[in-house]
C-alpha cells in the first residue's frame, strides 16, 4: 500500500483505509493510494474530525451504492429485492399478517443472507482455489438445505400432526443462509462488483 | 443533442469536474477543492464520488490521465471531447436560465 504524504498515520486514516476496502478491488486498484492521499488532505485541512467524517460518510455511502447498483451482480439483487416484495405484498394483501405462510418468512430472511455474504467476501475476499470454493458451496449448500427442510417442516408440523406453521422465525432463519448460499453462487457467476460504464 | 459532444444534460458532478479541469491540470484533491469554490460550498464532492465520476469520464472520453509516475498524485486533464461538452452544457444552461429570467420577470 503506497502511504499518503505526511508525518503521522492518524486513527481516522486508518479507519478509513479500513473502510476502503468495501470498494471493488479493481476500483480500489486504481485508486487506493490516491483516496488515502486525498482522505490524509482533507483531515489536514478540517477545521474538525466531526465534519471530517460527516463528508466522508456521505461520499462513502453514494459512491458505494453507486458502485454496487450499476454491477451485474447489483442488479441481479435488486432483481431478487423485486421480487420477493412483491411476493411479500401480494402475501399481506391476500392473507393479511403472514402466519400460515411460511415461504414469505423464508423469503424475510432470505435477502439479510445475501447482504451478510457480500459483505462478508467484501471483507475478506472470496477463495480463489476451486477446491476451496467446492468445500464452502458445499458446507454452504449442506447447511442451507438441511436447516430449511428441517425449519420448514418444524414450521408446518410442530406436533407431528397437521400444518400449523408455529415458527415463523425458525423460517426466516432458515431464508437466511438460503440467502447466504445464493449470493455466494452468484457472486462466482457473475464476479463481485466492478464500476458501472454509465457516465 | 451535438455529435461531439457526451450527451447533456451532465449531471453537476460531472459539469464541475469538467470546469475545474479547464485549462489545467489538477490532481484528486485539487479538483475537490477547486468544485467546492466554482460552486460556493454547494458541492462537496469526497474521494470515493471524485474517482467514480472520473473513471466514468475517462470511459466517455471526456477525460484522461496525464503523465504523472506518483500513483498519490495523478493529474487529470480535458480531451477535446470533454472541451466541447463542457462549452454545449454552458450554453445549454445559459439557455435554461435566460428562460427561467424571463418568466420570472414576466410574475
Amino acid at each position: 500500500m503506497t502511504v499518503p504524504v505526511r508525518q503521522k498515520e492518524s486513527w481516522s486514516l486508518r479507519l478509513y483505509a479500513w473502510l476502503l476496502e468495501l470498494y471493488p478491488p479493481a476500483f480500489l486498484q486504481r485508486h487506493r493510494a490516491e483516496m488515502l492521499q486525498n482522505f490524509a488532505d482533507l483531515e489536514d485541512a478540517a477545521p474538525s474530525k466531526a465534519k471530517l467524517w460527516v463528508l466522508i460518510g456521505k461520499d462513502l455511502t453514494m459512491s458505494l451504492i453507486l458502485q454496487f447498483f450499476g454491477s451485474r451482480l447489483g442488479r441481479y439483487v435488486i432483481s431478487v429485492l423485486v421480487v420477493w416484495i412483491l411476493i411479500f405484498t401480494v402475501g399481506y394483501l391476500r392473507g393479511g399478517s403472514t402466519p400460515g405462510h411460511p415461504v414469505l418468512h423464508v423469503f424475510g430472511g432470505f435477502l439479510p443472507g445475501m447482504l451478510a455474504t457480500y459483505i462478508a467476501m467484501r471483507l475478506y475476499g472470496t477463495p480463489q482455489h476451486s477446491s476451496q470454493i467446492i468445500y464452502v458451496i458445499g458446507v454452504l449448500g449442506a447447511l442451507a438445505g438441511f436447516a430449511w427442510i428441517v425449519l420448514f417442516l418444524i414450521g408446518h408440523f410442530p406436533n407431528g400432526s397437521a400444518p400449523a406453521v408455529r415458527n415463523p422465525a425458525l423460517q426466516v432463519f432458515g431464508g437466511f443462509l438460503l440467502g447466504m448460499l445464493s449470493m455466494y453462487i452468484a457472486t462466482h457467476v457473475y464476479g463481485m462488483p466492478e464500476n458501472s460504464s454509465r457516465a | 443533442m451535438n455529435a461531439s459532444t457526451a450527451p447533456l444534460p451532465l449531471t453537476p458532478a460531472v459539469f464541475h469536474i469538467l470546469l475545474a479541469l479547464f485549462g489545467r491540470e489538477r490532481h484528486g484533491y485539487d479538483i475537490m477543492q477547486q468544485v467546492k469554490a466554482d460552486s460556493g460550498d454547494a458541492v462537496k464532492m469526497g474521494p470515493g464520488t471524485l474517482y467514480g465520476s472520473l473513471d466514468r469520464m475517462i470511459e466517455a472520453g471526456l477525460v484522461a490521465k496525464g503523465d504523472t509516475q506518483d500513483p498519490r498524485r495523478i493529474y487529470y486533464r480535458l480531451t477535446a471531447l470533454g472541451r466541447s461538452t463542457l462549452r454545449a452544457e454552458t450554453e445549454r444552461l445559459s439557455r435554461v436560465a435566460l428562460v427561467a429570467r424571463r418568466q420570472l420577470g414576466s410574475a
